[in-house]
């Protein structure tokens, strides 16, 4: 097996038949913090999404340990260890805050089909552990005093804590995250910052797509710049930073805001 | 420590435990039927307010219950008893069979096709397709349950059956509502591409929980068929339906007592106001609606929260 536990091949993704990834290629290392950057509408998220099985993409491989994974169903994607956040955020808003951690746990649960109707022994035992695995995560990412909160009435910033201890449950090996910065304020990136490095520490991959420069820069290892669904520019920050088609596409990109 | 809602379920049971010795015949009916349209409910709601489906065909799978026990034992000469079982399975591998190609459909489209599947199973009964469900009549002189010599025939004896069969059902819905069975219904129910993303697959939960709520919908309606001795299609049809999933909205979808709130307005109100004629009806309508305006999520909403109290230390 090779050192990259997630490979991209010539990925293209299409929509009414217009291209919204195009001719794409990337591969990650395994413990890697990788980055993807691109202006708005580049196709950053639809690349998760065909990553996650939410989308099939037209053309191309996604081998995942080197296996092809193209096509499978999102949740036999969470069963293999790929894990998601939401750009924009996807919580069970009615639900605690505990309740949604305990969704992650899913995968790792072992009750039977007949634990729905009737008890054992084994299902005590089942319960008790994944609720003290929520325990620990809450306590990770300081969300203890909110366990019984509905998700949905809580700050921006707290909900993006949950979503991430809510993938983090299942315990990935590849930790997607979309814009996780979005929404916060400086503290709050500051210690998100953190709260990767530690998670990177743990052994989990992760893939993130990020407009903060500066968190981007600081974070990640190796960075693909997509425009218009293709990649533009590949390399190590410093190197992506000062590439001038990078600068050139932001800058195309800025004015095309002004006129809208 | 109990909690309110504890204390209030704990009189209630006492109350209902006690009802048969305060009342009349005609009252201790009423009372079996609120208790088997309570279990239907609750099934139904397993379907439509835990998994989220929007199902108003279930009247067929308490109809199939019904008339499993009624052509077994009438047709047949089975005795009661033995009828259970099969008035339990009949419905769960039908709803394995009419859910497995409908179960994908987005909610409208969904309604609609379990609407269509009830349609064509009261043509069925009325048609007396396969010869044994005595057509528009249905089927009369069904037995009474009968163990070691002793004859279950009494309207107490219905009511405390009923009142077992509720019980077994409340137990039931508890222990869904514990497991990740009946969390994952939620999930799904609240956001479906966030719980595939967690790893759930929408397809089996969903199945899961149409094929449970067949089962205890049939185990309904084979009680109520031994209560009335009797069985015609038009205790089946989408009108029924249309009730069941009615409660469950009124009363408050995934509320326990919510769904008993539900059953009892739309099935016991209307015996208590009965001199009141079809008149009566317009007042359900007028309190249907209201409901939904006012009180969209139901009488006695749905509370989250219920998470084992060592995760509750830090909580201000
Ligand atoms: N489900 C969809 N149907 C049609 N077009 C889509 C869909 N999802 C994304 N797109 C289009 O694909 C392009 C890339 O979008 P997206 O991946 O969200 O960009 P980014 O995340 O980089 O901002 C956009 O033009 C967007 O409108
Ligand atoms: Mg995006």
């Amino acid at each position: 097996m090779s050192e990259y536990i997630l490979e991209i091949k010539h990925v293209s993704k299409y929509f009414h038949g217009l291209v919204a990834i195009n001719d794409l290629s990337m591969k990650v290392k395994k413990g890697q913090i990788y980055g993807i950057i691109g202006p708005n509408g580049a196709g950053k998220t639809t690349l998760f999404n065909c990553i996650t099985g939410i989308y099939t993409p037209e053309e191309g491989q996604i081998l995942w340990k080197g296996k092809e994974i193209k096509g499978t169903t999102p949740f036999k994607i969470a069963e293999l260890g790929i894990l998601r956040t939401f750009q924009t955020i996807r919580l069970f808003a009615e639900m605690s805050v505990a309740e949604n951690i305990m969704s992650g746990r899913h995968i790792k649960s072992k009750q039977k089909w007949y634990n729905g109707i009737i008890h054992t022994p084994a299902y005590y035992k089942d319960e008790k552990e994944n609720w003290e695995k929520v325990g620990e995560l809450m306590d990770f990412f300081n969300l203890s005093e909110y366990a019984t909160i509905p998700a949905g009435d809580l700050s921006y910033g707290i909900q993006r804590r949950i979503e991430m201890a809510r993938a983090l449950a299942a315990e990935p090996e590849l930790l997607i995250l979309d814009e996780p910065a979005a929404g916060l304020n400086e503290n709050e990136t500051l210690e998100l910052t953190q709260t990767i490095l530690k998670i990177q520490a743990m052994g989990v991959t992760i893939m993130m797509i990020e407009h903060d420069m500066e968190m981007v820069m600081s974070l990640t290892e190796y960075i693909t710049v997509i425009n218009f669904g293709a990649r533009i520019s590949a390399g190590l920050p410093a190197f992506v930073q000062d590439d001038p088609v990078v600068v050139e596409a932001y800058i195309g990109s800025d004015e095309e805001d002004e006129h809208e | 420590m109990m909690t309110k809602t504890s204390m209030i379920a704990l009189v209630l049971l006492i109350f209902m435990g006690f009802f048969p010795m305060f009342v009349d015949s005609a009252w201790l009916a009423v009372g079996t039927t609120f208790l088997v349209f309570s279990v239907v409910a609750f099934s139904q709601d397993i379907i439509l307010g835990r998994a989220g489906v929007f199902h108003m065909g279930h009247a067929l799978f308490f109809g199939l219950g019904a008339y499993t026990t009624a052509i077994l034992n009438v047709q047949f000469g089975w005795p009661i008893l033995a009828t259970w079982a099969p008035s339990v399975l009949i419905p769960m591998v039908c709803a394995f069979l009419l859910a497995g190609p409908i179960i994908h459909l987005k909610g409208d489209y969904l309604l609609v096709a379990t609407i269509g599947f009830n349609i064509i199973f009261i043509q069925i009964l009325e048609n007396d397709v396969f010869g044994l469900t005595g057509g528009p009549n249905g089927i009369f002189g069904i037995d009474i349950v009968r163990l070691f010599g002793i004859q279950f025939a009494s309207q107490t004896y219905m009511y405390y059956m009923a009142f077992i069969l509720l019980g077994i059902t409340l137990f039931i819905m508890r222990n869904l509502d514990k497991s990740k069975f009946g969390r994952a219904m939620f999930y799904i129910n609240k956001d479906e591409i966030a719980a595939q993303s967690m790893g759930i697959s929408i397809r089996y939960y969903k199945l899961y929980a149409f094929i449970l709520g067949a089962g205890i919908a049939g185990a309904a309606g084979s009680m109520f068929s031994v209560q009335y001795s009797a069985v015609s299609p038009e205790a089946f049809n989408v009108t029924q339906s249309i009730m069941f999933f009615t409660i469950v909205l009124v009363g408050g979808s995934a509320s326990l007592p919510g769904v008993l709130i539900g059953t009892f307005i739309m099935f016991v109100l209307p015996e208590v106001f009965r001199e009141f004629a079809t008149a009566r009806y317009l007042v359900f309508g007028l309190a249907m609606i209201l409901t939904m305006i006012l009180r969209p999520r139901g009488i006695w909403p749905v509370k989250f929260g219920n998470i084992p109290s060592f995760l509750k230390k830090d909580v201000k």
